[in-house]
């Protein structure tokens, strides 16, 4: 490419035809304009006079600067040019190799990143260069090929919510070694990490490096913590700069289980730190329901921290035995359970009765040996639906019947009468030590103290099932701690006394430990990384790059301290992990995570990601082309006169078509005509796509149907319309029809807010994905996805594959099949109610009590439905008179969904008709 | 030419649209003008009324009109104002080169000639005047249906370029109106005008132009081409031509009023894009003149 004064041309040599100009000058200057033949009586007076000279009327001067300029501006168009070429000071030849950082640092500028990085396919691609992309977060060996096959894959790249580790690094360095020699373009995410330097020398080893980096600043925002009754948060951003204030929302669900905001909070980075703070006091009720943390306005993982047990306090309600006495406090049996559970839970006092109703998360039973059934009742109902109760042994256990011929339903076990002691005055023995946990027990991990040893206990009744519930044992095989799972909670019995009378246990650190394994109280925000050992997390929903929460599927198990220590990646992708009753989170940032800015060296030339965007004029000026042609042929046809004597008419209109002012008033009295003609007559609807294909199919799709329902039936819909979700009014329409397109948009909050209306007031939605593939139900197409993505905000009842004795199998035909362009038989529609049941003598059931809101296929009737303007059938369906056999049936549906929307559960009732005629006979 | 039965048909329609329209509209023209007495001022055959006169030896019985007489004893006879008729002779141009018009909004020549000649003779029609066309197809005649006969006739395009005046078959001392544009050849006009002299034949020749005839209003490289494409005319500078081509057009005008002033005629000038009106009321005026007066 050579550039004159910052135009740069990439054929400059066509710009020699500019030479030629003069040359054309000259002859189109001698050139005479056409004649003009004109019908005139008066030819008979004419005959015979001579024209004075026989020079030609010239074409005039400014005609002749039209056209070369014409001429010129196709020369200089074909010859390429480029405004801001882009400066190329070492454009090599050789291969080039693209490092992406693509971590969550760049998740928020992720757009303008890919954007750079096409800018530089296209230098690349017109340097002829080969191009390999390479993600430091996902190290793949790159394949050198063409800068335009890059540029088709470029949307395939996302960031990953976490940094290139040192074993990605390596990994990185490895493919690295094998690769002949490439310049790097690296495109940095503006934070350090460890290895970077080592990365930036290889690569120097290779051939030159140059970095582009962002100028924005990376913010991110660390584990919240609850201390002293408020959240505290910390946002840290990786340069210091100007005063920044910075929002946080607490992101939670509403107490109808929908996502929303629950509050704000407003962190301000003074000049020139790094770091701020602030604290949110919330209800515990609130605090219960908080899912996440983000700053608003960026979007990214590392601005977002996710919510675990951390800011979870448990309610837990502490029943003791009777008859504990005043001031002897060391023998209360509650004693040590409370100082054990106090700095994590919240602790209720109070009866058993009193309890309950307050449903607190576990309830602590102290040597309490029989509950009224008063109690008792309630007490199961409440662990079926999901509490925990935990039960310590005592003298008062020990010396009672419970459990002991049956096991009582809140006891884990059977106990033998009287328990055992050992090691005491009056027996042999050691007192006995703990064995190590086995694996499968919650407590599997563990460290057993030498310390702990147990002289007295319960004994558990050997049982079929005793093994499943034993949880800790003694050294000896006796069970210290049993449980069983009853509903969705659980009974835990510990052996052993709640105070130090019949074990060390309770003054252990180990007995701490098993409260946080069991979820009674939740540790520290952190829990250090060896209080976990032994535990399987399961990812529970992971974040991606940009923060987005989603199911985290199979993924597998991570065992606990890798859960705590180990760093983020493919294996440990960040997000909620859960054990059991636990749940922990996974964050981008860590309470000491600092925010590190990459620093370069000063060899290597670094680079904003905002170059001005190169702009090829060639279209423009092509375009100028033509229009100047086009002036000149009005100018032609003026200065013959033609013009103005035959065209003026249409020039006049192309010019009020051409300055027609598209007022908003135009558009009110649309909108209201758009009502009216809705309004007056039955119509049926589509959404606008944005597809022009689809929606023009839909439209054709809607007419056949309106036709067939015409010809057919009593309805006589006037013609099909298609809505556009934003603005009209979608009330006016008994059924809309939705073609799903992968790329269209999503509708707006208050879009949604219209559809649900709709919904709710009697309206039908046909979602139609088009792909007859509805049967993975969902997520194999890009059609299903986004049909999931669309109807994720709107208020659809619970669906089922359309039942055989669905009402809308004989609103109008007798179908058993819904066919419109493919046959597939999955058609979902809104569920019966569990109760439906056949009447007696009745084929069918007595379903829907009403229109279903929606109903979702795949078998694209619209395009079975299409015709021509003609009448014709717009698309050819199957085959032969098969294809017009299932053409007949697609027409049958769409009437008995019409007649479905317009009739209700009238054709429903009608079951009710020879019940009917029989009660009028008696 | 073949035609097909549904062309053929269609055509006759379309033809046969045109009479009724260009029978109301010289109805509608002619119904403007209020036509003049015409009574020879003395007893004769006639439809008005003149004096009751005294039986007298030798009239017919039948003549005795009974019911002035039966007042008296005496016999009266009605007596009629003597009317006599004029025979009026028309001679529309039909030819090609009238079928111009140069603008859209403006009738073409052919089409103002019939409609002028139509509604004069609607209005000589009920007159009591004769009407008819020069030459031997429709010779003049009084009453309504010759109204439907002129315009009948009055349709018939001719192919020629340029249409001689038809001159035979004038009936002494009647009158005659020639409406033409008289853009072809001088010398059959001459003759047709020398002609009708010598048969005491006066009348009016209209002399009818489209006002780009008038005005040559053409620049540039021009073919010229008469109507029925048969005269050609190419020019590289048309408005250069114009001074010389107004200067034989008003040569022709002169030597047209000079024929004029020989043979007793008078002379009008018509241009289509004045109102018809104008035109009839001068036409009527000029043939309500008194025989000798000149323009």
């Amino acid at each position: 490419m050579s550039v004159f004064g910052g135009i740069g041309f990439t054929a400059p040599w066509l710009l020699l035809a500019l030479l030629a100009l003069p040359i054309l000058w000259l002859i189109l200057r001698a050139v005479p304009p056409a004649p003009i033949r004109r019908r005139f009586p008066g030819v008979a007076l004419l005959l015979g006079l001579t024209d004075d000279e026989s020079t030609t009327d010239r074409t005039p001067w400014w005609l002749l600067l039209l056209r070369m300029l014409a001429v010129a501006a196709i020369i200089v168009g074909l010859a390429g040019p480029v405004l801001n070429p882009q400066a190329e000071p070492e454009q090599g030849n050789g291969p080039l190799l693209m490092v992406l950082d693509s971590s969550w640092a760049g998740a928020s500028g992720w757009d303008r990143q890919l954007a750079a990085v096409e800018a530089q396919l296209t230098r690349a691609g017109r340097a002829e260069r080969t191009v390999g992309i390479l993600t430091l977060t996902d190290p793949q060996v790159p394949t050198f090929q063409s800068a335009d096959a890059w540029r088709s894959r470029l949307a395939g790249l996302t960031p990953a919510p976490w940094q290139p580790s040192p074993a990605e690094i390596a990994r990185a360095a490895e493919i690295m070694a094998d690769l002949p020699t490439f310049d790097t373009m690296w495109f940095s995410d503006g934070l350090d990490y460890a290895g970077r330097n080592d990365l930036l020398e290889t690569l120097q080893a290779k051939g030159a490096v140059e970095v582009h980096q962002s100028a924005s600043n990376v913010i991110g925002i660390a584990p919240a913590v609850y201390q002293d009754g408020a959240i505290d948060l910390t946002l840290r951003r990786a340069t210091p700069g100007p005063e920044r204030k910075a929002v946080v929302q607490a992101q939670g669900r509403d107490p109808a289980g929908n996502a929303r905001v629950l509050a704000t909070a407003t962190a301000t980075f003074e000049a020139g730190a790094t770091e701020a703070t602030t604290s949110l006091s919330l209800p515990a009720e609130l605090r219960a329901r908080l899912t996440s943390f983000d700053i608003a306005g960026q979007r990214s993982a590392g601005a977002r921290t996710l919510v675990d047990d951390g800011l979870r306090r448990r309610e837990v309600a502490l029943i003791g035995g009777r008859g504990a006495q005043e001031g002897l406090q060391l023998l209360s049996p509650l004693h040590y359970i409370e100082q054990a559970l106090a700095p994590n839970a919240d602790l209720i006092d109070g009866t058993l009765t009193d309890v309950l109703p307050a449903n607190p998360d576990v309830i602590v039973l102290a040597d309490v040996a029989t509950l009224a059934p008063a109690e008792a009742e309630p007490l199961q109902e409440w662990i079926g639906a999901g509490g925990m109760l935990i039960r310590f042994a005592g003298p008062r256990i020990a010396a009672s019947d419970v459990s002991r011929m049956d096991e009582d339903p809140l006891m884990p076990v059977r106990l033998r009468a009287g328990g055992r002691s050992v090691g005491g005055a009056m027996s042999w023995g050691e007192p006995k030590a703990l064995a190590p946990f086995r694996n499968g027990s919650p407590f599997f991990g563990l460290p057993v103290p030498d310390d702990v040893t147990v002289s007295a206990q319960v004994v558990a009744q050997p049982d079929p099932t005793l093994a499943d519930r034993v949880i800790a044992s003694l050294s000896d095989g006796t069970p210290l701690v049993t449980r069983k799972a009853v509903g969705q909670g659980q009974i835990v019995l510990f052996h052993v006394t709640a105070t130090a009378e019949w074990s060390t246990l309770p003054l252990s650190g180990l007995f701490v430990q098993m409260m946080e394994r069991l979820a009674v109280s939740s540790g520290a925000s952190t829990p250090e990384a060896d209080s976990l050992d032994g535990t399987t997390w399961t990812p529970l929903r992971v974040m991606d790059g940009y923060g987005t929460l989603a199911d985290a599927g199979n993924l597998p198990g991570v065992a606990g301290p890798d859960l705590i220590s180990a760093p983020a990646g493919p294996a440990l992708p960040t997000g909620i992990y859960g054990s059991e009753d636990r749940r922990l989170a996974r964050n981008v940032l860590t309470q000491e995570t600092a925010l590190t800015p990459a620093s370069w060296p000063a060899d290597v030339p670094l680079r904003g990601l905002a170059l001005p965007a190169e702009q090829p004029l060639a279209g423009a000026l092509l375009s100028l082309a033509i229009i100047l042609l086009v002036a000149d042929v009005l100018a032609s046809l003026a200065l013959s006169g033609l013009l103005l004597r035959r065209s003026s008419g249409t020039l006049a209109l192309l010019i009020v078509i051409g300055l027609a002012p598209q007022g908003a008033k135009a558009q009110d009295s649309d909108r209201e005509s758009f009502a009216v003609r809705a309004a007056s007559e039955v119509t049926l609807a589509h959404v606008l796509t944005g597809n022009r294909e689809v929606d023009e199919i839909a439209r054709a799709g809607l007419t056949g149907l309106s036709d067939t329902l015409y010809f057919r039936t009593s309805v006589e819909p006037a013609l099909p319309t298609g809505v556009d979700l934003e603005q009209d009014e979608l009330a006016f329409f008994p059924i809309l029809y939705w073609p799903i397109t992968p790329d269209q948009p999503q509708p707006s909050t208050e879009a949604y807010g219209k559809l649900n209306d709709y919904l709710r007031s009697g309206g039908l939605i046909l979602f139609d994905t088009r792909d007859a593939d509805i049967a993975s139900y969902g997520a194999s197409s890009p059609n299903g996805r986004k049909l999931q993505e669309l109807a994720a905000p709107l208020d659809i009842p619970p669906l089922e594959p359309l039942p055989g004795d669905h009402v809308l199998t004989r609103t109008f035909y007798l179908l058993q099949d819904y066919p419109g362009r493919y046959s597939s038989r999955d058609v979902w529609v809104e569920a019966a109610p569990p109760d439906a049941e056949k009447i007696e003598g009745m084929p069918f059931r007595n379903l829907n009590d009403g229109v279903t809101p929606v109903v979702i296929g795949g078998n694209d009737w619209a395009a079975a439905w299409a015709v021509r303007r003609d009448g014709g059938p717009l698309l050819p369906i199957g085959r032969g008179f098969a294809g017009e056999r299932q053409r007949e049936l697609a027409y049958r549906f769409g009437v008995n969904l019409v007649m479905h929307v317009l009739t209700g559960n009238y054709k429903s009732d009608q079951v009710h008709v020879p019940a009917l005629l029989d009660r009028l006979g008696q | 030419m073949t035609h097909s039965p549904l062309s053929l048909r269609a055509d006759a329609e379309g033809e046969a649209a045109r009479l009724p329209a260009l029978l109301a509209r010289a109805e509608h023209l002619a119904g403007a003008v209020l036509p003049g007495a015409h009574g020879r001022r003395r007893a004769g055959s006639g439809d008005d009324f003149w004096q009751y006169r005294p039986a007298q030896i030798g009239d017919s019985r039948r003549m005795v009109d009974h019911r002035r007489s039966a007042r008296g004893d005496q016999e009266f006879v009605r007596e009629r104002e003597w009317q006599i008729a004029q025979s009026v002779m028309l001679w529309v141009d039909q030819g090609a080169s009238m079928r111009f018009a140069s603008d859209k909004g403006l009738p073409d020549k052919a089409d103002r000639a019939r409609l002028l000649g139509l509604a004069l003779a609607i209005l000589l029609l009920r007159g009591g005047e004769r009407v008819g066309l020069t030459g031997t197809a429709l010779p003049p005649r009084r009453g309504n249906p010759q109204i439907l006969r002129l315009a009948e006739m009055l349709c018939r395009e001719d192919t020629r370029e340029y249409a001689p005046p038809e001159h035979r078959g004038m009936i002494p001392h009647a009158r005659a109106i020639f409406i033409s544009d008289f853009m072809g050849d001088l010398a059959p006009v001459q003759t047709a005008l020398t002609k009708a002299a010598d048969r005491g034949v006066r009348g009016v020749l209209y002399h009818l132009l489209d006002p780009a005839e008038e005005a040559f209003p053409f620049t540039g490289r021009t073919i010229f081409e008469s109507v029925g494409g048969t005269l050609r005319h190419e020019t590289l500078k048309a408005n250069d031509l114009r001074d010389r081509y107004l200067d034989r057009l008003a040569a022709r005008k002169d030597e047209l009023q000079q024929l004029c002033a020989r043979t007793g005629w008078r002379y009008g000038l018509h241009h289509t894009d004045a109102s018809a009106q104008s035109a009839l009321l001068w036409l009527y005026g000029a043939l309500d003149a008194r025989q000798g007066s000149t323009a």
